[in-house]
C-alpha cells in the first residue's frame, strides 16, 4: 500500500512541497507564537482570498498574485499596531475582514465560486505543480539560512524586544522580516491545507513542540518535525480513506498536540 | 570628567499632554545617580528615551555621541523593572539569557570565551548555580539576578536600572546594592538607577535626579537635602525623610547634612 502510494508522481510532488512548506511555516511559527503574533497567519490567509480571486478573474497564477497582496496587508497590520497604536489582534481582525470581504466581492463579480477557488479554500496538495514545489524548497532554504545567520538576533528580539534594542538589534526590522517571510510562506502553503486552515500549520506544531522542549533549539527541530510528519501522515491517511487531505493534515497535527500535552503532563513526571 | 549621558530639552508625549518636558541634565563618568519621583512622573519613560526605546524631541548624547549615531551598545547595561517572560513559557536557559547581553554575533555557535564571560557575570550575581536551568522555572527574584548578570556581562561603563530590586528578598537586595556600589567605586561604572527606596541606596548614591513631568532637581545628595524646591515638591516623601531624621538622628540618604537637619 505504501509502495503504491509513493509511486505516484503527484503524491511525491505533494509530499515534497508539503514538507518544505510545513517545515517553513512551523519554524516561522515558533517566533510568531512566542511573540504572540501567531494570528497574523490567520489574517494573512483570509487576505489570500483576495489574491486568489483576482488571479482567477484575470486568469493569472494565484500564487504570484497573492504574494504582493498578502505582503502589503501584513505591512498594513504592522503599521496599524506600530503607528496607530491599535492592539495587534484588532489590527489583524481589521485587515482580515477587509481581505475576506474584498475577495468575496471580487468572487461575486466574477460569477461566484468555481472548483478552482474551492481547491484553494480547502487545499489540494495533490495538484501541486513542480514549479510550486521548487518555490516551497526555496522558501525553506531562505528560512533556514535566515535562522542560522540571525539566530541570536531572532531569539533575543523574541525573548525581550526592548533589551534587544539596547544591544543595537533592530527589532522592528526583525519583526518586519519575520512577517514578510511568513506572508510568502502562507501563500505557498495554501495549496497544502487550504486558505482556511493555513494558520493551523503556523500555530499547532510550535505549540506542540513548546510543550515538550527544554531548549529553544529543541523547539525549532520538534516544530519542523511535527509539521513534516503531519503532512506525510495526513496525505497517506487521506489517500487510504479517501478523505480531504488538508483537513486530515490539521487533524493529525491536533493529535500530535494532544499527545504532546499528555506526555508533558504525565510522561515527564513518570520519567522523573 | 567625561559626559556619559547628556540630555537637552527633552520632551515626550503620547497624546497632546506631555509626559515629560524641559528635561536637561549631564551625567558624568563615575556618577551614581538615583532617579526618583512620584508614580506616573515619567521616570521609566525618561530611561526609555535615553535608550532610544521611545522617540521624543530634544537631544540625547551617549558618551558624547548623538543617540541616533550611537553604536557602542556594549558600553551600556540595561535592566528593566519587569522580567520579560514572567507569564510565558520560553524554553531558554539562564546562561542563554545572560549570553544575550554580549555583542550580537552571526550564527548560533557559542565560543568558549563567551561562555567564560557569561559564567563570570553569573558568579558576580550569585546565579552560576542556575546556569543550566530554564529561565521561566526560576523565581522572580532569581530571574532578576540573572537579568542583572545579562546587564553586566558586556562589562558596561554605564548601567541603567529601572527599579531593579522590587522582586528581591532582603539578602539579595543587600548583595545587589553592594555589587552596584562596588562596580561604581572600584571600577568607575556610571549608574543611573530608578528607586523608591532612597534610604537603602542612599549610602551609595552620589547624585539625585528628581523627575515629576519635568526635571525638579539634579545635583549632589547634600544639595538635595537642602533644596527648598525639593522640600516643596516632595510632600509625603519629605515627611518620611524628616521622620527618619527624628528617629535615627541622621540623614537617611547617608549625606553629611544630618547635623543641619537636627
Amino acid at each position: 500500500m505504501i509502495g503504491e502510494f509513493l509511486s505516484y508522481g503527484f503524491v511525491q510532488r505533494g509530499l515534497v512541497a508539503g514538507s518544505f512548506a510545513a517545515a517553513a511555516c512551523a519554524l516561522l511559527g515558533v517566533f510568531l507564537v512566542l511573540k504572540r503574533l501567531s494570528l497574523i497567519g490567520d489574517g494573512m490567509s483570509h487576505v489570500c482570498l483576495t489574491g486568489v480571486a483576482v488571479a482567477l478573474l484575470t486568469s493569472t497564477n494565484p500564487v504570484y498574485m497573492s504574494v504582493p497582496v498578502v505582503m502589503l496587508s501584513s505591512l498594513g497590520i504592522m503599521k496599524l499596531t506600530q503607528k496607530f497604536k491599535i492592539y495587534g489582534d484588532a489590527a489583524i481582525g481589521i485587515v482580515s475582514a477587509a481581505g475576506l470581504s474584498v475577495g468575496l466581492m471580487i468572487t461575486a463579480f466574477a460569477g461566484g465560486f468555481n472548483t478552482d477557488l474551492l481547491g484553494y479554500l480547502f487545499g489540494s496538495i495533490l495538484t501541486v505543480a513542480r514549479a510550486e514545489a521548487v518555490l516551497c524548497g526555496v522558501l525553506l532554504a531562505v528560512v533556514l539560512a535566515g535562522l542560522l545567520f540571525f539566530y541570536r538576533d531572532l531569539t533575543s528580539a523574541c525573548f525581550d524586544e526592548p533589551f534587544a534594542c539596547t544591544r543595537g538589534i533592530r527589532a522592528g526590522a526583525v519583526n518586519t522580516a519575520l512577517v514578510m517571510v511568513t506572508s510568502v510562506a502562507v501563500v505557498l502553503a495554501f495549496k497544502v491545507v487550504g486558505i482556511f486552515l493555513i494558520s493551523a500549520l503556523i500555530i499547532i506544531p510550535p505549540v506542540s513542540a513548546l510543550l515538550l522542549s527544554r531548549t529553544f533549539k529543541q523547539v525549532l527541530w520538534l516544530a519542523a518535525g511535527f509539521g513534516v510528519a503531519s503532512v506525510w501522515l495526513g496525505v497517506y491517511l487521506s489517500f487510504v480513506f479517501n478523505i480531504p487531505s488538508g483537513a486530515t493534515i490539521i487533524l493529525v497535527n491536533l493529535l500530535f498536540l494532544a499527545g504532546s500535552y499528555v506526555y508533558s503532563k504525565w510522561g515527564v513526571k513518570d520519567a522523573r | 570628567m567625561q559626559s556619559v549621558i547628556r540630555a537637552e530639552s527633552l520632551r515626550f508625549a503620547y497624546t497632546r499632554v506631555p509626559v515629560l518636558e524641559n528635561i536637561s541634565f549631564d551625567v558624568k563618568s563615575g556618577d551614581y545617580v538615583g532617579l526618583i519621583g512620584p508614580n506616573g512622573g515619567g521616570k521609566t519613560t525618561l530611561l526609555k528615551l535615553l535608550l532610544g526605546l521611545e522617540k521624543g524631541s530634544g537631544e540625547i548624547f551617549l558618551f558624547g555621541t548623538p543617540l541616533e549615531e550611537f553604536k557602542d551598545w556594549h558600553k551600556i547595561g540595561y535592566l528593566a523593572q519587569k522580567s520579560p517572560v514572567s507569564q510565558s513559557r520560553f524554553p531558554i536557559s539562564a546562561e542563554e539569557v545572560v549570553l544575550m547581553g554580549l555583542p550580537s554575533r552571526r550564527g548560533a555557535a557559542v565560543s568558549r570565551a563567551e561562555l567564560k564571560e557569561v559564567y563570570a557575570a553569573m558568579q558576580q550575581t550569585r546565579t552560576r548555580e542556575y546556569a543550566g536551568r530554564i529561565f521561566h522555572d526560576l523565581s522572580i527574584g532569581q530571574q532578576q539576578r540573572v537579568l542583572l548578570a545579562r546587564a553586566l556581562v558586556s562589562k558596561p561603563e554605564l548601567l541603567i536600572l529601572d527599579e531593579p530590586s522590587t522582586a528581591l528578598d532582603a539578602s539579595s537586595r543587600e548583595m545587589f546594592f553592594d555589587l552596584l556600589g562596588e562596580l561604581n567605586s572600584k571600577h568607575g561604572v556610571t549608574i543611573l538607577l530608578i528607586t523608591h527606596d532612597t534610604g537603602e541606596v542612599g549610602k551609595y548614591i552620589s547624585k539625585f535626579m528628581y523627575v515629576d513631568k519635568t526635571l525638579v532637581f539634579f545635583g549632589t545628595k547634600e544639595e538635595f537635602c537642602k533644596s527648598d524646591k525639593v522640600a516643596q515638591k516632595l510632600g509625603a516623601f519629605a515627611q518620611h525623610t524628616i521622620d527618619h531624621l527624628h528617629n535615627h538622628g541622621h540623614c537617611p540618604l547617608g549625606c553629611s547634612c544630618g547635623e543641619e537637619h537636627k
